[in-house]
């Protein structure tokens, strides 16, 4: 089970109305979050996907489950560049030699359509009420999709009294190593 | 890249409606500034009673069971929806004259205008569609 922020039913909808139903739900959602729509045009796999990348939304995937299409949409980052400023980072192409924990921030939905072997998941917004499922004295690489919400993720863990915290950067957009699924 | 969308409707069937009030939508809902034109038989999309009876092409009309099986919202819905997204409508003022009809014979919140109002929006348009 894929988990979102928002669930939009748009089951037995005709194009193109999955479309503006989706376009309607998008608007009600937060920047970052994740929305499900559950259809069962055949068409808005391909529609969605579409979509997403011409509005400026993040596409995750679709997952097909008894004749209905759970497509996963991220709310897009319209967000202005923001410096990044945690001063401890690491390239990405070092952290599979380097013993430690892979911690990854994105949302659950994202981690769920790929994310590096052995990482585990806490979105940025559930680190502040889940950092003590983690182990401050050793070595956490912070990776998000593109080092963004890793920065500030890194940020609020050593402030907290963790000892080694790393950015990842770039980020999840130029891992091309193996990747695991949860779908 | 151009973000707008210029749509010419100027046929009155039922299969030219959903081919025009399709496109136009899906444009609005990808943010999208749609305009469309609607000239000679395109009208009928847009007039109060015409539009809830478009005819389908001679010989099509078992494509009606089709539509109730799929789903397929009406002419009127699309038509509010379209509306309810920004899309904006201009009826052919020289064909509203050909055809004896006013303003009031449409839909509420339509434009009427000449040829140079559309070729001045479709100027940077792409794609500019003709149905």
């Amino acid at each position: 089970m894929i988990q979102a922020n928002q669930y939009l039913d748009a089951k037995g909808l005709a194009c193109p109305m999955p479309i503006v139903k989706t376009k309607k739900a998008m608007n009600d959602l937060e920047e970052g979050h994740v929305l499900e729509v559950q259809a069962t045009d055949k068409g808005s796999i391909a529609d969605l996907a579409a979509w997403s990348s011409s509005v400026g939304h993040q596409y995750l995937g679709t997952v097909e489950e008894a004749d209905v299409l759970y497509h996963y949409i991220r709310k897009g980052t319209n967000e202005p560049e923001v410096e990044k400023t945690f001063e401890h980072t690491i390239p990405l192409d070092e952290i599979q030699s380097q013993e430690g924990l892979i911690l990854d921030v994105r949302e659950a939905a994202e981690y769920s359509f790929g994310h590096i072997e052995g990482a585990i998941s806490i979105p940025l917004g559930e680190l502040d009420s889940r950092m003590t499922e983690l182990d401050k004295e050793k070595e956490v690489y912070v990776i998000c999709r593109t080092g963004k919400r890793s920065d500030l993720a890194a940020q609020l863990l050593a402030k907290n009294g963790f000892k080694k915290v790393y950015n990842v950067l770039p980020g999840m957009t130029e891992w091309d190593g193996k990747i695991e699924k949860e779908i | 890249m151009s973000n707008k969308v210029a749509i010419i409707a100027a046929n009155g069937g039922l299969f030219d409606a959903y081919k025009v009030f399709n496109i136009a939508t899906a444009a609005a809902a990808s943010d999208k500034e749609v305009q469309i034109f609607f000239t000679f038989e395109g009208l009928n999309l847009i007039h109060k009673q015409a539009m809830h009876n478009l005819e389908m092409p001679e010989g099509k009309e078992h494509f009606a069971e089709g539509f109730e099986k799929a789903n397929i919202p009406s002419i009127p819905e699309l038509v509010e929806m379209a509306q309810e997204l920004g899309v904006t409508f201009i009826a052919c003022q020289m064909t509203m004259d050909v055809m004896g009809l006013t303003k009031e014979d449409f839909v509420d919140g339509i434009e009427v205008g000449g040829a140079v109002t559309f070729l001045e929006f479709s100027k940077d348009a792409a794609p500019t569609l003709t149905f």
